[in-house]
Order: structure tokens, then C-alpha cells, then sequence
């Protein structure tokens, strides 16, 4: 019954206590309550739900984080980080979220519009937020 | 229940293992470990060893399958490797190709 509903909810989940070292690839979204050392690149949205433990470069459409993500993010979306979430890596997306009690260590690389005037200066590039 | 699932359109390569169960339609290839059941539904396909609890196999595996629990081959499985459980079902459709370890 969980299991109907989870998997028309999202493409592939990776349970709590479950453990993965390898890649993960294709389409399709990938939801992470356990572990997973390795590569992921998926054609998808990506959420680490707050039992889960990402060691892994991660590519995806867009990607929340309330559990662990060591490594460096690419999202062609929004990234969202979630009060509780540990990121520790850089992040480059279209957009980025930091929740309050979210503690992130790494650059941002954000892909957005700044003011003519600020464009001049530094081009479109946003500096890196570090606590 | 902490169901693990590769959906249709995943791929992943690498070990992976579970306490809990694990349902493939998409693609393995590795390892795959899972105390409680095992299903590879029809569409899935795993090109790994599988130890596991119950295993229910409607897509392709080539590898062998262990289970401290039963084996079900439905229709339109296509497994090549040794199977070793406690039972086992092929069922018409099945195609199998290895052997059969039922510990007897």
C-alpha cells in the first residue's frame, strides 16, 4: 500500500536504512531517506529527506536538501535547502533557498539578472555565502 | 516501511543494500542486497547478484538469485543464473536458464 503510493508520488526512493555505493542515473525523480556514496545524475527532481546521507556530486533538475549532502550541487532549478540540512559543497543552480537552521559551507554559483550596475562591476555571478 | 524503489528510467550501478525491500522496474547493476523481499517487476531489469528475503521476478535478471525465502518466476521473467531458495515457483512464461539449489 506505502509502496503504490509512494512510487506514482516519486520515481525512485532510495529507503531509510538502505545503502548505496554507486551511481544513479537516468529519468526520473529520486527521493533519499538512506545512504548514498556515489555519483547522481538524474533527468528529475532530487530531495534528501532529513534520515538521508548523500557523499555524492549531484546533478538535477531541482534539488531539496533537509538531510546530509557533501558535494557539489548542479540543479537546472531551484535549490532548496531546508532547515536541519547540512551542504557542505558548491552549489550552482538556477536559484538557492537557505532555510533558517540550515547550516551550508561552500560557494554558490547562481545563475541570475543583476542590476545593470552591478553587472558592470562583477558580471553575473553571485558570491559565495559561508557559515 | 522503508521501501527502496528504482523507478522506471533509472539506472544505477553499484552495490546496494537494504533491511528492508526493494522494488526494481528501472535498471541494476551491481549488488543488491535486501533482507526482506526482492521484486523485479515486469520492465525491470537487474544485471547483479540478488541475496535476498522472498523474491518475486516478473522482468530480467541475469545473476544468480539467493533467498533464505521463496522464488517466483512469473510470466515473462527472463532470469539467467542459479537460483538457491527454500522453494521455488517457475511459472508458464517464465524463461530460466541455470540451475536450482533447494538445499534439500
Amino acid at each position: 500500500m506505502a509502496r503504490a503510493q509512494r512510487s506514482s508520488q516519486s520515481n525512485a526512493v532510495i529507503g531509510a536504512g538502505a545503502k548505496l555505493r554507486g551511481r544513479v542515473h537516468g529519468d526520473g525523480d529520486l527521493l533519499v531517506e538512506g545512504a548514498v556514496e556515489g555519483d547522481v545524475a538524474i533527468r528529475g527532481d532530487l530531495t534528501v529527506e532529513a534520515t538521508g546521507r548523500l557523499q555524492s556530486n549531484v546533478e538535477a533538475d531541482s534539488v531539496t536538501v533537509a538531510g546530509t549532502l557533501e558535494g557539489d550541487v548542479t540543479a537546472r532549478g531551484v535549490v532548496h535547502v531546508r532547515a536541519g540540512a547540512k551542504l557542505t559543497g558548491d552549489v550552482r543552480g538556477e536559484s538557492l533557498a537557505i532555510d533558517e537552521g540550515a547550516e551550508f559551507a561552500g560557494r554558490v554559483e547562481a545563475d541570475f539578472e543583476l542590476p545593470a550596475e552591478l553587472a558592470e562591476l562583477g558580471g553575473a555571478r553571485a558570491g559565495g555565502r559561508r557559515r | 516501511m522503508a521501501t527502496t524503489v528504482i523507478g522506471a528510467g533509472i539506472t544505477i550501478e553499484g552495490d546496494l543494500s537494504t533491511d528492508d525491500d526493494v522494488v526494481v522496474q528501472g535498471t541494476l547493476r551491481g549488488k543488491l542486497t535486501a533482507r526482506d523481499g526482492v521484486v523485479v517487476e515486469a520492465g525491470g531489469s537487474v544485471e547483479a547478484d540478488i541475496a535476498s528475503g522472498p523474491a518475486q521476478i516478473a522482468g530480467a535478471v541475469t545473476g544468480n538469485i539467493t533467498s533464505t525465502d521463496r522464488v517466483d518466476l512469473q510470466n515473462g521473467a527472463k532470469v539467467v543464473g542459479n537460483v538457491k531458495a527454500t522453494r521455488i515457483t517457475i511459472a508458464d512464461g517464465a524463461q530460466f536458464k541455470g540451475s536450482v539449489d533447494m538445499d534439500v
